[in-house]
C-alpha cells in the first residue's frame, strides 16, 4: 500500500523571552533612529508633565519659604524693639519642648546676630543638646541676659519667672508660643509676644486662598496628563501602526500571535522606561535651573521638598511606562490578530 | 464535472493511483467576497483546483482578476467567505491560530510581488527568522541561511540590507527565506512583477532549478507570459472564476495574449 506520506499538523512552538528580547533589541538598534524618536516622543510627554510637577513644588517651596523668611525678620523686630540691637548681648533660652521649625529657624537667625553668649536650659532633660549654646541650670539661664526667649512645646508653669530675671540686665521675656505660662505670672518688666495669632478674617481669606490654589494645581497637572497621554499615545501608536506590513509578513513566516504580542510588549517597555526616565530627568532639571536662575540655587535647593519630588517623579515614570506599553500594545494586538493577508496589504 | 460533496470528500481521500502524483493543494469551490460598506466585491467565484506535489503551477490572468485572492487562500492566508481549502489532506479551516502558525512556518514558503522583506534586518538575518520561528538553534539556522542564500546565488550579499539591494537580489533572497523551513510548497504571488525582464526570467529560472533540485511544489501567479514556458500547468483565472487549464506545450506563445 502507497500511504501518502503526508506530514500531520503539529502546534508551532512558543518561542521563549530571550529570542523575543533579542529581536526586539536588534530592532531598536538597527531602527535606532526611529527608536530615538519614539523614546523624545515619550520623553517630551513625561518632562511636560514632570516639570509642571517640579513647577508647582519650587513655587510652593520658594513661597512657603519666602512667608518664614518674613517672619522671621518680624520676630527679630519685636524682639530687638524691646531689648535693643542684640550684638555682643548675652540672650537665655528656656525650652520647653520640643521646638517647632519656625523655631529652630528663629534661634539660628538669634545666633546670626553675634551674640556674646547664649544660656540655654533644658526643663525637659530627654530633649537634645542645644548646638553653640552654653547649657546651664534654670537660676543661671538669664544672668546678665538682654532677654530670655521661651520656647518649645511644653509646659513651664512651674518657673517662678521673678526669680529667675533677678540676674538679668534687661528683664524681657520673650514667647514664642501664645499659652505660654509665663504672661499669667511675670510681672515686673516686659513681656513679648512674638507669635502673630492670625485674625479670623485673615484666617478665611487664607483658606479660601488655599482652596483656590489647590484647584488650579489639580487643574493643571490634569491638563498636563491628558497632553502627556495623548503625547505618547501619538508617537507609541505611529510606531506600531506603520509596522503592520512587518506584522503580516512575520505571520507568514510561522509567527505566532503571542510572540508578535511579547514583541511589542518588550519593546514599549524599554523605550517607555528610557523615555520616562529621560522626561524625569528633564522635567526636574529644566524648572529647578531655571527657577534657581531667578530665586537663587540656595533658595530653590533649600526650600524644595525632595520627598514629594520623589513621589512625583516614580508617579510620572509609572506613568510613562504604563502609558507606553498599553499605547504599543493594543494595536499591536490588533495587527497580530488580523489575518495576515490584510496585514501585508495595510499601508497605513 | 460537478461532483456532490460526499464524492468529493471520497474522491480527497481515495489513494492515488499508480502514476497519479498526489495532490498537495485542494481548493474547491472557493468564493471570497469582500465587502466594503454596502458595496460586495466578489473577488473569486467557486474556484476549484487541484495543485499536484511536485508540479510547477502558474496562474494567469488579468489584474484584478482574483489571483491574490486565490494565492490567499490557498495558501492559508485569509479565509475564504466558503468552500474548502485542503492542504495535505487537511482542512485549513479547521486549523487553530496555532497549527496555522505551524503551517504557515514549515509547509508553505510565501514569495511576494513586493518582496515584503523586513528591511531593518539582513539577508541572512530575514532568512533565519523562520527558522527561529521553527525553534531552530541560531548557529544552526546561520549556516543553513548561508547554505540557501548561497543556492539562490546571494551568497555575497548576506549581511546587506534589503535597502541596499537591487530589486532582483531582493526577491532572490525572498526565495532563500521561503526556502528556510524547507517547505513542500512555494507560493508566489507575482515575483517577477516588479523586476525587469531580463530579471525576471532569471527568477523563474530559479524557481524552475529549485523545483528540480529541491522537489517542491511550486505556485506562480502571475499576468506575465515569460513565466509559462517553464511551469508544468497553467490555470487561467478571470473574473474571480477559473476558465481554463492548459499545458504549455498546448500554447502558441506567439499570439500575444493567450487565454
Ligand atoms: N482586501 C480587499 N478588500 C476589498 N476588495 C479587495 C480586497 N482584495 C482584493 N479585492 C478586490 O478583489 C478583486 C481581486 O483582487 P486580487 O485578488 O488582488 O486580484 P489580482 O491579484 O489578480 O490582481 C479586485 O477587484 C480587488 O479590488
Ligand atoms: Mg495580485
Amino acid at each position: 500500500m502507497t500511504t501518502p506520506q503526508h506530514q500531520t499538523i503539529h502546534e508551532q512552538v512558543s518561542l521563549p523571552v530571550s529570542v523575543a528580547l533579542e529581536v526586539v533589541l536588534q530592532g531598536i538598534r538597527i531602527r535606532l533612529g526611529r527608536s530615538i524618536v519614539t523614546i523624545l516622543g515619550v520623553a517630551l510627554g513625561i518632562a511636560f508633565l514632570m516639570s509642571i510637577l517640579t513647577t508647582q513644588l519650587v513655587t510652593q517651596g520658594v513661597s512657603d519659604e519666602e512667608k518664614t523668611r518674613t517672619e522671621l525678620v518680624r520676630m527679630l523686630s519685636f524682639l530687638t524693639a524691646d531689648t535693643g540691637p542684640l550684638h555682643e548681648r548675652t540672650l537665655g533660652v528656656i525650652q520647653a519642648g520640643p521646638l517647632n521649625p519656625l523655631e529652630t529657624r528663629f534661634l539660628q537667625t538669634i545666633r546670626e546676630q553675634g551674640l556674646t553668649r547664649l544660656q540655654w536650659t533644658l526643663l525637659n532633660k530627654s530633649l537634645p543638646a542645644p548646638k553653640d549654646a552654653d547649657v546651664v541650670d534654670l537660676p543661671a539661664v538669664a544672668k546678665d541676659a538682654s532677654a530670655v526667649i521661651v520656647v518649645g512645646d511644653g509646659d513651664s508653669s512651674a518657673v517662678d519667672w521673678s526669680a529667675v530675671l533677678a540676674p538679668a540686665r534687661q528683664k524681657v521675656i520673650a514667647i514664642t508660643r501664645p499659652n505660654t505660662s509665663a504672661t499669667q505670672t511675670f510681672a515686673g518688666g516686659t513681656l513679648v509676644t512674638l507669635s502673630r495669632e492670625l485674625r479670623a478674617d485673615e484666617k478665611v481669606s487664607l483658606a479660601a486662598a488655599e482652596k483656590r490654589e489647590r484647584a488650579r494645581s489639580i487643574w493643571i497637572i490634569v491638563v498636563s496628563l491628558l497632553v502627556t497621554v495623548i503625547g505618547i499615545s501619538n508617537s507609541m501608536l505611529m510606531s506600531v501602526t506603520e509596522r503592520f506590513r512587518e506584522i503580516g509578513t512575520m505571520k507568514c513566516l510561522g509567527a505566532l500571535s503571542s510572540f508578535i504580542r511579547r514583541l511589542f510588549l518588550i519593546e514599549s517597555t524599554l523605550i517607555g522606561t528610557m523615555g520616562a526616565l529621560l522626561g524625569v530627568a528633564f522635567g526636574i532639571l529644566f524648572p529647578v535651573l531655571l527657577y534657581s536662575s531667578s530665586y537663587g540655587f540656595g533658595m530653590v535647593f533649600s526650600s524644595l521638598s525632595w520627598g514629594t519630588l520623589g513621589i512625583y517623579g516614580l508617579f510620572s515614570l509609572v506613568v510613562g511606562v504604563l502609558l507606553s506599553m498599553v499605547a504599543a500594545v493594543y494595536p499591536a494586538r490588533f495587527a497580530s490578530r488580523m489575518v495576515p493577508a490584510a496585514a501585508l496589504r495595510s499601508n497605513i | 464535472m460537478s461532483l456532490t460533496a460526499q464524492e468529493k470528500l471520497a474522491d480527497l481521500f481515495a489513494e492515488p493511483a499508480a502514476g497519479q502524483r498526489r495532490t498537495i493543494i485542494r481548493a474547491v469551490d472557493v468564493k471570497k467576497v469582500y465587502r466594503m460598506g454596502t458595496q460586495e466585491v466578489h473577488a473569486l467565484r467557486g474556484a476549484t483546483l487541484d495543485i499536484f506535489q511536485g508540479e510547477y503551477l502558474s496562474i494567469m490572468g488579468p489584474s484584478g482578476s482574483g489571483k491574490s485572492t486565490l494565492f490567499n487562500a490557498i495558501g492559508g492566508l485569509s479565509k475564504p467567505s466558503s468552500g474548502k481549502v485542503y492542504i495535505n489532506q487537511v482542512d485549513v479551516a479547521q486549523l487553530d491560530h496555532n497549527e496555522l502558525a505551524w503551517l504557515r512556518c514549515r509547509t508553505i514558503g510565501y514569495i511576494f510581488q513586493s518582496y515584503n522583506l523586513i528591511q531593518v534586518m539582513t539577508c541572512l538575518e530575514n532568512v533565519t527568522l523562520p527558522m527561529a520561528f521553527a525553534g531552530l538553534e541560531s548557529e544552526e539556522a546561520r549556516d543553513k541561511g548561508l547554505h540557501i542564500l548561497k543556492l539562490v546565488g546571494l551568497g555575497h550579499r548576506a549581511l546587506h540590507k534589503p535597502a541596499e539591494l537591487s530589486g532582483g537580489q531582493q526577491q532572490r533572497c525572498a526565495i532563500a527565506r521561503a526556502l528556510a523551513n524547507s517547505p513542500e510548497i512555494i507560493l508566489a504571488d507575482e515575483p517577477t512583477a516588479n523586476l525587469d525582464l531580463r530579471t525576471g526570467e532569471e527568477m523563474i529560472d530559479l524557481l524552475a532549478k529549485l523545483k528540480v533540485e529541491l522537489n517542491v511544489t511550486i505556485v506562480s501567479a502571475t499576468h506575465d507570459l515569460k513565466m509559462l514556458q517553464k511551469s508544468d500547468r497553467i490555470v487561467w483565472i478571470a473574473d474571480g472564476v477559473i476558465v481554463k487549464t492548459a499545458h504549455p506545450s498546448e500554447i502558441d506563445f506567439s499570439k500575444g495574449e493567450v487565454h
